[in-house]
């Protein structure tokens, strides 16, 4: 169970991007049985370097066997079944079978990766409509899937906080945390504010987590008043409370749908797993987790309005936006910084410098998460901040500063070898003339640097507009402030018509990055030249 | 062939290096002094000890009845005050300004530059990048810069280097005037025992980070 809550945690840290959450703790690639030549080869070595070590090598080969024979299932299902599915695997293995793999995520980004990656076995969704679409790319054996489980939508508050009673409070509340566009989720809640005269009014408050999971993180942090998730997360997490139900007369019926994959390699196993969802067993766990029974629900006819998809333009334009904000913002701290770790040597300067550094080896995520955790809106320094008018959750002031943090290092790297490239003699020889340190720093230190400067500016410019897990962690995916090209790419591929749309942006991003660091590339040669045939000896 | 009967500069530092500890000791009244000994020896951090750029020397520098460092009581005048004119053996011009503002850096007017540029036989040079010049013609322009900074003192470090004999001859003789008429002392660290003869009254040599008089 140890290894169960830590895939959680780290879900849960993405604010539900699309990590899957390997159960057991293997990962879900080693099972693709495509990938056999690879572990051929893996194995061969591995047999050579026991081969090496004195070994017997018949071990190793029983060990191979033993691999390739693979009845290891891969499941692919919706996020809110993160904590249930582990739950009936156990019963599964416990009768006899060998433990799944599961990948968590958002159904519709699922439906997706089943679409483009023929190597799952069974697809459990949230909704009938994604399963339906598969069914049609005839990438699931058709008539077969089966209702498994049932669930109910509700609004959840922070615990502390005013408690909305109905739709129409919501807009009181501010701003309301929804899943995004084409996830289940958010397309049962949006027929339900829609059927409650509400949606048009509430639209602009609404702000875009990847999943059910980062909504429900959102508003366990107090980022947002309030969120739409599904009973069983609201159940699962002891941070929110359950405000009120959405009316299941107003939104689709909430039914999870399991089938396997027509591209199963494992097809009866995974028939009879998609079969032992509905046993008594797997039910039990269904119900001791909250779902309701897979009972048939009448169909309210109730449809979301269709969903307008991101404007490149916007995205476009926001990127460049963001990346320039980035950019402009962090010259002065970069130079400084650079500068101070090129010249001087103080108490405290590896440290600085590994703080500094840090966003360019720490998974985005992560540093979106503590950015969000020293900026958020419930902390006293992100209080203040909005005070100012400077909010930093779903703004562009947010997808702002990510992109700051996460470009710094490439900036203050840049800088620094720029200064540090720049012979200390000709600051020493500027004193001896008469300028002190501050004057010889204008005169002499930076304009030599300013090729290496401006390379890393560049390049931070490049970094800021790749910039992804930071800013949806931080800043959610909502059109006109906080969507880049990079979150535009992100909603479009779950979304079933965008994938023509994708290549306008693919290319878009593609030709911007490599301009930037053709740009990167012509600075560093102007740093070079710059500081060339100095020496007459 | 003392102008100034004043001047006085005496030395007595310390300087830890990683392979070694270097002691300096030099007391002169002579208003020009030569350096000279093999490449290696520890002239050059001489000169830098004076301009004020060797942050590791410690203890005693006094110039002209002024204490320019003083370990012991604290003291310590920054090179931007000391108001040396510093040659170092690397030439190093401002690699991003012309020559003419290479020249000029310490504040020097145009009048000034025209000057001594027609002094060290550079004035066609003045419009050039310091990229596109001899190894002879940067010495001249570091030399210029550094007369044009109007110093207290002369330091150079293997000023004539690159130059061919005759203007050798001909520059030692017009530095030798500069710092007469304006009786400006003159340290000269050199490997070559005639510069030091032509611009020098009193001559050391250095072996082994020791100084001793000739």
């Amino acid at each position: 169970m140890k290894k169960i809550a830590e895939g959680r945690a780290s879900s849960d840290l993405a604010g539900g991007c699309g990590l899957s959450v390997p159960w057991p703790a293997v990962p879900t690639t080693d099972r693709h049985p495509r990938r056999r030549p690879k572990s051929r080869l893996l194995h061969a070595l591995l047999a050579a370097g026991f081969a090496l070590a004195g070994l017997p090598p018949i071990v190793m080969a029983s060990a191979a066997e033993e691999q390739t024979t693979d009845s290891t299932l891969l499941v692919l299902a919706a996020a809110s079944l993160t904590d249930v599915l582990p739950r009936v695997a156990d019963a599964w293995v416990r009768s006899g079978r060998t433990a799944p793999t599961f990948s968590f995520d958002a159904t519709s980004r699922l439906a997706n990766q089943a679409l483009a990656n023929p190597s799952a076995d069974v697809f459990v969704a949230a909704d009938l409509d994604w399963m339906q679409w598969l069914e049609m790319h005839g990438r699931v054996v058709r008539g077969a899937p089966a209702l498994v489980a049932s669930n109910e939508l509700v609004v959840v508050v922070p615990l502390k906080g005013p408690v909305p009673q109905s739709p129409p409070d919501l807009r009181a509340a501010g701003r309301l945390a929804l899943a995004g566009e084409h996830v289940p989720a958010a397309r049962y809640a949006r027929a339900a504010l829609e059927a409650a005269g509400v949606w048009a009014a509430l639209e602009p408050q609404v702000v875009r987590a990847g999943s059910v999971r980062g909504v429900l993180e959102w508003v366990a942090r107090g980022s947002v008043p309030a969120g739409v998730v599904y009973r069983t997360d609201a159940l699962a997490s002891s941070s929110v409370r359950v405000a009120f139900v959405l009316d299941p007369a107003t939104h689709p019926p909430i039914g999870y749908w399991a089938a396997p994959l027509a591209t199963s390699e494992r097809g009866n196993m995974a028939e009879a797993f998609t079969a032992f969802l509905a046993s008594p067993e797997a039910q039990a766990a269904f119900a001791e987790a909250g779902f309701g029974p897979p009972r048939p629900q009448a169909d309210t006819g109730i449809r979301p309005s269709p969903v307008q998809p991101p404007s490149i333009w916007s995205a476009v334009r926001l990127s460049l936006l963001v990346a320039l904000l980035a950019t402009v913002l962090g010259f002065v701290p970069a130079v400084g910084l650079g500068w101070l770790l090129a010249r001087r040597e103080f108490p405290g300067k590896a440290v600085l410098s590994t703080v500094v550094m840090a966003p360019l080896v720490m998974p985005p995520v992560v540093t979106g998460f503590l950015l969000l955790s020293a900026f958020g809106a419930n902390t006293a320094f992100g209080g203040a901040l909005a005070a100012m008018g400077l909010s930093v959750s779903f703004t562009l002031v947010g997808a702002a500063l990510a992109a700051f943090v996460v470009g710094m290092p490439l900036y203050v790297i840049s800088i620094r070898g720029a200064f540090e490239a720049v012979d200390a003699y000709y600051e020493e020889l500027s004193w001896t003339l008469g300028s002190p340190p501050r004057r010889t720093f204008f005169r002499v230190s930076l304009p030599l640097a300013l090729p290496g400067i401006a390379a890393g500016a560049v390049l931070a410019f490049a970094r800021a507009l790749g910039e992804f897990g930071a800013t949806i962690v931080l800043a959610g995916n909502i059109e006109g402030s906080t969507r880049t090209i990079a979150l535009a790419v992100y909603t479009l591929l779950e979304s079933p018509a965008g994938q023509e749309t994708v290549w306008t942006l693919v290319a878009a991003s593609v030709a911007i990055s490599m301009l930037a660091l053709l740009g990167f590339e012509y600075f560093s040669r102007q740093q070079k030249r710059r500081l060339e045939d100095r020496h007459v000896r | 062939m003392s102008v100034n009967g004043a001047f006085s500069l005496s030395l007595d530092v310390e300087i830890s290096l990683s392979v070694r500890t270097m002691r300096i000791q030099l007391d002169t009244s002579h208003s020009s002094i030569a350096i000279v000994g093999p490449s290696g020896a520890g002239k050059s951090t001489i000169l830098r000890v004076l301009a004020g750029v060797e942050r590791r020397a410690r203890g005693t520098v006094r110039f002209a009845g002024q204490t320019w460092q003083d370990t012991a009581s604290g003291t310590w005048v920054q090179p931007w005050l000391r108001g040396v004119g510093w040659v170092p053996q690397e030439v190093l011009l401002f690699p991003h300004l012309g020559v003419r503002e290479n020249l000029g850096y310490a504040g020097a007017g145009e009048l000034e530059i025209r000057e001594i540029a027609a002094l060290l036989q550079i004035t066609p040079l003045l419009d050039r990048r310091p990229r596109r010049l001899s190894g002879g013609e940067r010495q001249r322009v570091a030399l210029g810069r550094a007369l044009l900074a109007k110093p207290k003192i002369l330091l150079l470090d293997e000023p004539f280097s690159a130059l061919d004999r005759s203007l050798r001859a001909e520059l030692s003789e017009v530095v030798r005037a500069w710092t007469e008429v304006r009786g400006v002392p003159l340290v000269l660290v050199s490997h070559d025992a005639e510069d030091a003869r032509v611009l020098a009254e009193e001559r050391f040599t250095m072996t082994d980070g020791e100084l001793k008089p000739q």
